[in-house]
């Protein structure tokens, strides 16, 4: 069944560093999705679905279809749970959704500004902590960096893993935002030394090691490939997608799952090759979610790229950066140095990679796949395809 | 004195947690029906999904599995805490079980993987009334 939906249309707003857009979160959305609907060539009136992440209720699917002036909605769905680390799931979603044909023309988006809604990296005090919290913020494990960190701690301990595997992820992040004028960190290069120079966020992790914070929206439209067919853009197929977690992986929550310190990929690994029928030799180009550096190189050894005391090597020499690179990784920029819009921006840089229309563009891509994120027990990952 | 800042967030007490931070010892949750230990608690067994759990005393020592130190401040209440050390210990007698806690005999470049540790609890006061916690901390051994 798979190969049967297409991704028609990207889109995504000006993106702004957090607490800079003039327009509201919403009307960031807005803009996204009508960018990504006129790149397809639909009308308004076609689109009939919503598909999210983590939005808590700020741009729900009844509100959008209302302002946009969408025809009747005939699916929406929101995936859990987590954050980055689910980006790819609404992709999964939207294409069960649109192979049963339950919907024709399905909106995927996350709009994030987190200058209207409060920082990430800067959780309030709270007098008293819950559930699986109730365990770690009384010794002041309070932030997200300081949640993704304590894996990799243990991780460059147990397989000899050092900062220079996560310079050259930052590194090839900064350069390929140099040639992409969406980029926040567009002329802004970043060297080697200026990496280990930047002050310690939370050890292991330095400023560099840590996405941006941003405002912004991204959106891409699903469609069936018979409707694609007579579409503006070249299809872009959704070959392969897979979520979800390993048993007892909610463990994770407070680091006692079996598998500790790995980033817990390998059931999504296993899912999103085995129903693509190819493996991680086949892919010529690759997006990954990096909230922070440390849990995207456990990812990229968990999909089946090297294996963990094979990683730092793997992400060496060059290997990861356009135009030389074997394996291009975050062309755009991603989290770090394009825009953090949750990680969805890399799913429309995967896109764009299977067109032909990336900033930063890989040769003769079949397949380019675009991994949500590590840093929690569910994860997920699409590859898109340029033949079915 | 504790290791976090006066006014640092506590633990909110509820039926499941209450046994592991107001007792003084390390009490984790045990199954009445399979006989395993589980942390962090949870409503039923996650090993046997049985409904009958009691919590048992651990030995209480263990060693630094990992660890990070924070350096940049999330919030006001940690500005001139930071930086400070976060370790994650792995348990002697239920080696499955990691719990989270400070090194509080250690500065925060002074930690390190494999440092055998023991158990060691800091009395704070709820300002707002509650219950007293007895908070569960980490020594050299």
């Amino acid at each position: 069944m798979h190969g049967t939906s297409v991704v028609v249309g990207v889109g995504e707003s000006t993106y702004y560093r957090a607490g800079r857009a003039p327009e509201s979160e919403f009307q960031l959305a807005c803009i996204a999705i009508r960018n990504a609907v006129a790149d397809a060539g639909l009308q308004m009136s076609e689109i009939d679905g919503f598909v999210t992440y983590m939005d808590f209720q700020r741009n729900d699917a009844l509100r959008l279809m209302t302002a946009l002036g969408t025809g009747d909605l005939s699916f929406s769905a929101m995936s859990w749970p987590g954050g980055g680390n689910i980006s790819a799931m609404p992709i999964q979603i939207a294409d069960a959704a649109i192979t049963a044909g339950y919907a024709k023309n399905i909106v995927v988006y996350r709009a994030l500004a987190q200058g209207q809604f409060g920082r990430y990296g800067r959780p309030p005090a709270v007098p008293y902590a819950t559930g699986a919290a109730a365990f770690k913020t009384p010794y002041g494990e309070a932030s997200p960096a300081m949640n993704n960190a304590m894996p990799f701690t243990r991780y460059m301990h147990e397989y000899g893993v050092t900062h220079e595997a996560t310079c050259n992820l930052s590194l090839a992040s900064y350069a390929h935002a140099q040639r992409n004028p969406r980029a926040i960190r567009y002329g802004q290069p970043l060297t080697r030394e200026d990496y280990y120079a930047s002050r310690w966020i939370v050890y292991p992790y330095r400023l560099f090691d840590c996405a941006q914070e941003n405002d912004g929206a991204a959106a891409m439209v699903i469609s069936s490939a018979d409707r694609a067919r007579d579409l503006k853009q070249q299809p872009v197929y959704v070959k392969s997608a897979a979520a979800g977690a390993e048993q007892r992986a909610g463990l994770q929550a407070t680091y006692n799952e079996p598998y500790f310190p790995y980033a817990r990929r390998l059931h999504v690994a296993d899912r999103l090759w085995s129903q693509a029928g190819i493996g991680p030799k086949d892919v010529q180009v690759a997006q990954f979610y990096e909230n922070f550096t440390g849990s995207t190189v456990m990812c990229i050894s968990d999909m089946g790229f090297a294996p963990p005391d094979g990683i730092e090597e793997f992400l060496s020499n060059g290997n990861i950066q356009w135009p030389n690179g074997k394996l291009p990784i975050n062309t755009s920029g991603a989290n770090l140095a394009e825009a953090y819009i949750h990680g969805f921006e890399n799913q429309l840089e995967a896109v764009r990679q299977v067109r032909g229309q990336s900033t930063s563009q890989v040769e003769n891509v079949e397949f380019s796949l675009a991994v949500g994120g590590p840093g929690a027990p569910v994860g997920s990952a699409a590859l898109y395809s340029k033949q079915a | 004195m504790s290791y976090m800042p006066d006014g640092w967030t506590l633990p909110a007490l509820d039926d499941l947690n209450r046994p592991f931070f107001t007792t003084g010892k390390l009490m984790l949750q045990h199954c009445v029906d399979c006989d395993r230990v589980q942390h962090p608690p949870e409503d039923i067994c996650i090993w046997c999904q049985g409904d009958h759990l009691d919590y048992v005393e651990a030995r209480g020592t263990g060693d630094v599995y990992s660890y990070v130190v924070p350096h940049h401040p999330p919030n006001e209440k940690l500005t001139t805490r930071v930086p400070y050390n976060i370790i994650l210990v792995r348990l002697d007698d239920y080696p499955h079980v990691r719990i989270l806690g400070n090194q509080i005999d250690a500065e925060f470049d002074e930690v390190t993987i494999g440092t055998p540790v023991r158990v060691t609890f800091e009395e704070i006061a709820d300002q707002n009334g509650g219950a007293t916690i007895l908070l569960p901390q980490w020594v050299k051994a």
